[in-house]
């Protein structure tokens, strides 16, 4: 039986069992959890969170892991919107399921083709200097400064051009939708 | 039209940092409490959904091992707690656990110094109460021993707790904070006085909840071995506090609480701390918390605060309307409303759903210009400068009564002629969501506060000597090197007498002013003719807390 299908009890749980369950899934529900908050320190620190609750809850309910990526995705979606819920105190505005239709059931975590395309189309629709400081700030991951470098522009245009793009991006998006 | 420019450029700003923070691979505060509306929380979705287009940042190559350490600990520390669910007495636990547990660790190594801090943190969050038997002995220098007290004392997870002295100084006295109420009963007075349940900063020596709180805020712990107290097996931790001497704390394997405390040689004097006996309760018995006057005893209040069922009347009695937070922060919900006589300051206690958190909210008619505690950091609300402490330690203005609060942290501002602070237990996160729910303005933290400027001289630093300097400020001395004021007042006075300073300094502590602090970086502005020297800059090198000493890193010559 492949090591992923396994069935794992509560009962069953040891140290080799944990160590198993880390090394074999951590990849995927890392990515899983990275892929809505789009930062390292935080999707670490949520990652840990998962197994930590997930391996408390599988002991305090005796319960059973029928399928193990999709249980601890569950766990992590769910401390995610704790976390941003409690944070914010009050239901967060931007609901990132329905951003994102049908994500959080199915098991594939990195971003589709549909999405892929709907995203560059938004792209397109920008003009030229809007999608320039789009690729080069958030795709590329330049500084303010090197883009006003890259740009010949200054860095408080910089920040205005790009506060424009995103917020013309975000109604392109939004009527797409 | 201006106020629509200012947000626009507020706005720029933040989306300009809030994509910095991602490609820095961080946790935005906005991820993390900050407030926005709804169009700019909007934006930072566009924003990670643009970043999908990239590869995400794996974690660096030992992550899955961190994990599995992590989880293991999760896994050894939850068959602990089944043992400690029930309330237990010593010698009550099976030998069989113990050894299960022992084994797991020695055979992993997992019972390092994190895991130990972990474990204790992890078997706290399980106690809800606990009563026990608390020994107090100091040792001078010679190794002379003496117990200075023995304490009998009742503490919950809510904060509520009660000591009564035993034996040695001040035996017979007894003091109850029940949360509504707290009390002192001193039987050779024959008087009971009566004090503010909140704040209070009073914490009887090795309360656990505190003693957990503080190890894993340490700078560094480090398990020195295992030894047997009390017919307990312990282990043996140093605790490196930040600021102040280190010292060791004698966790027990079974329980993983700490059971023994001792501090460093301090003036010739150490001290150690046990629990000779302790058992776990479900809550502290009600007869033990009930407020009850001994015959023959006289009240005394010492309360200078008039509790009121509601806000009309505070406004009675304060003489002004005070503004109320519209949306309170999740699983927060008003407490009490009082009034501070002496002062007239309006007070708003909020708690957690679950009793443990606690944030007061304060207003009254200023006096005077805002003048900033000159050790706080320096944030903005709106477009007013704020201070920020963390924890509570001077208690400047309206926060009189809340100096040396640790374990607070306090947001403190001036707006059209009223001054207001909030002060909790909390994230500063979450006291943002309360100013922010006044409608003060959104907040910045010192730490977003943007730090450009360079100075004009640079002045050469010596790590060693800082690192030195660092040290001997831990060990309690030359405290003055926190205060960003008195260390630029001291640079600029040796820029005036070289040769050293005789009596007074030839520039006032009052003609300097902080203009900038992010709790980092500060500069200090001096506003005295005929100084040789403008801006004084400083940066905290080696410790960014309260802790941390300010070295002079340049300045702007007049």
């Amino acid at each position: 039986m492949p090591e992923e299908k396994r069935k794992i009890n509560a009962r069953e749980f040891d140290l080799s069992a944990v160590e198993r369950l880390c090394t074999d899934t951590w990849e995927a529900v890392y990515r899983y959890i990275y892929y809505r908050v789009q930062n390292r320190e935080e999707a670490e620190d949520i990652t840990q969170e998962t197994y930590a609750r997930a391996i408390s809850f599988m002991q305090k309910q005796n319960a059973r892991m029928d399928n193990k990526i999709s249980f601890l995705k569950k766990v992590s979606l769910n401390i995610l919107r704790d976390r941003w819920r409690k944070a914010k105190g009050r239901p967060s505005e931007v609901n990132m399921d329905e951003l994102n239709p049908g994500e959080v059931s199915t098991d594939d975590f990195s971003l589709s083709s549909t999405e892929r395309q709907v995203i560059t189309d938004a792209l397109n629709e920008l003009n030229e200097a809007q999608r320039m400081v789009v690729e080069l700030r958030i795709i590329r991951g330049y500084s303010v400064t090197e883009t006003a470098r890259i740009m010949n522009k200054t860095e408080g245009a910089v920040r205005t051009l790009q506060y424009r793009a995103i917020k013309n991006l975000s109604e392109i998006l939004k009527n797409n939708e | 039209m201006k106020d629509r420019e200012r947000d626009l450029s507020d706005y720029t700003e933040k989306l300009s940092e809030y994509i910095d923070k991602l490609n820095e691979e961080k946790k935005p505060e906005q991820h993390g409490g900050k407030i926005d509306s709804p169009e700019q929380e909007r934006l930072y979705e566009t924003v990670r959904q643009v970043r999908r287009l990239r590869e995400p940042a794996m974690p660096a190559d030992d992550f899955p091992q961190k994990l599995t350490k992590t989880a293991a600990a999760r896994l050894n520390r939850r068959k602990v707690y089944n043992t400690l669910r029930n309330k237990w007495y010593w010698n009550a636990v099976a030998a069989a656990v113990v050894i299960v547990a022992i084994a797991l660790f020695a055979f992993s190594g997992l019972f390092s110094k994190d895991n130990a801090v972990l474990a204790m943190e992890e078997a706290m969050s399980e106690v809800k109460a606990y009563h026990g038997i608390l020994e107090f002995v100091s040792t001078n220098a010679e190794g002379e021993k003496t117990v200075q007290n023995k304490m009998e004392v009742w503490a919950d997870e809510k904060g509520r707790y009660r000591v009564d002295i035993l034996e040695g100084y001040q035996a017979g006295l007894i003091t109850v904070n029940n949360d509504e109420r707290k009390w002192h009963i001193r039987p050779e007075e024959k008087k009971v006085h009566l004090f503010a349940p909140f704040p209070d900063p009073y914490r009887f020596v090795f309360e656990l909840w505190d003693e957990v709180e503080e190890a894993k805020n340490a700078k560094k712990t480090e398990i020195l071995g295992e030894e047997t107290v009390l017919g307990r097996k312990t282990t043996v931790l140093e605790v490196h506090p930040r600021g102040g001497v280190p010292y060791k704390l004698w966790i027990d394997r079974e329980t993983h609480l700490p059971l023994k405390k001792e501090s460093g040689m301090l003036n010739a004097l150490q001290y150690t701390v046990a629990y000779t006996e302790i058992e776990f309760l479900e809550e502290i018995p009600a007869d033990k918390m009930a407020f009850s006057v001994p015959e023959g005893f006289e009240t005394e209040d010492r309360n200078p605060e008039q509790v009121v069922t509601s806000v009309v009347e505070a406004v009675k009695i304060a003489g002004f309307e005070p503004t109320v937070p519209k949306n309170l922060p999740a699983s927060f919900r008003g407490k009490s409303i009082s009034v501070e006589m002496l002062t007239g300051t309006i007070k708003l206690t909020y708690s957690s759903d679950d009793g443990q958190k606690r944030v007061v909210l304060l207003e009254r008619k200023a006096e005077g210009d805002f003048k900033p505690a000159t050790t706080a950091a320096i944030g903005k609300i709106g477009y007013y400068n704020a201070e920020f402490q963390s924890p509570v330690e001077v208690s400047e203005g309206i926060l009189k009564t809340f100096g040396g609060m640790y374990g607070f942290r306090s947001i403190r501002w001036q707006k059209d002629g009223y001054e207001y602070a909030v002060v909790g237990n909390v994230s500063f996160d979450t006291l943002a969501g309360f100013v922010e729910s006044l409608g003060a303005g959104t907040v910045r933290m010192p730490e977003n506060m943007s730090f450009r400027e360079k100075p004009q001289v640079e002045v050469p630093v010596d790590m060693e000597s800082v690192e030195n300097e660092q040290k001997s400020v831990d060990a309690g001395h030359s405290p003055w090197k926190l205060d960003p004021v008195f260390v630029a007042q001291v640079f600029v006075s040796l820029k005036m007498s070289p040769e050293g300073i005789q009596g007074d300094y030839p520039v006032a502590y009052e003609n300097l002013e902080v203009v900038h602090n992010n709790g980092i970086d500060a500069v200090i502005e001096v506003k005295q003719e005929n100084v040789p020297v403008k801006r004084v800059y400083m940066r905290r090198l080696v410790r960014q807390d309260n802790t941390g000493i300010w070295t002079v890193i340049g300045y702007d010559p007049a």
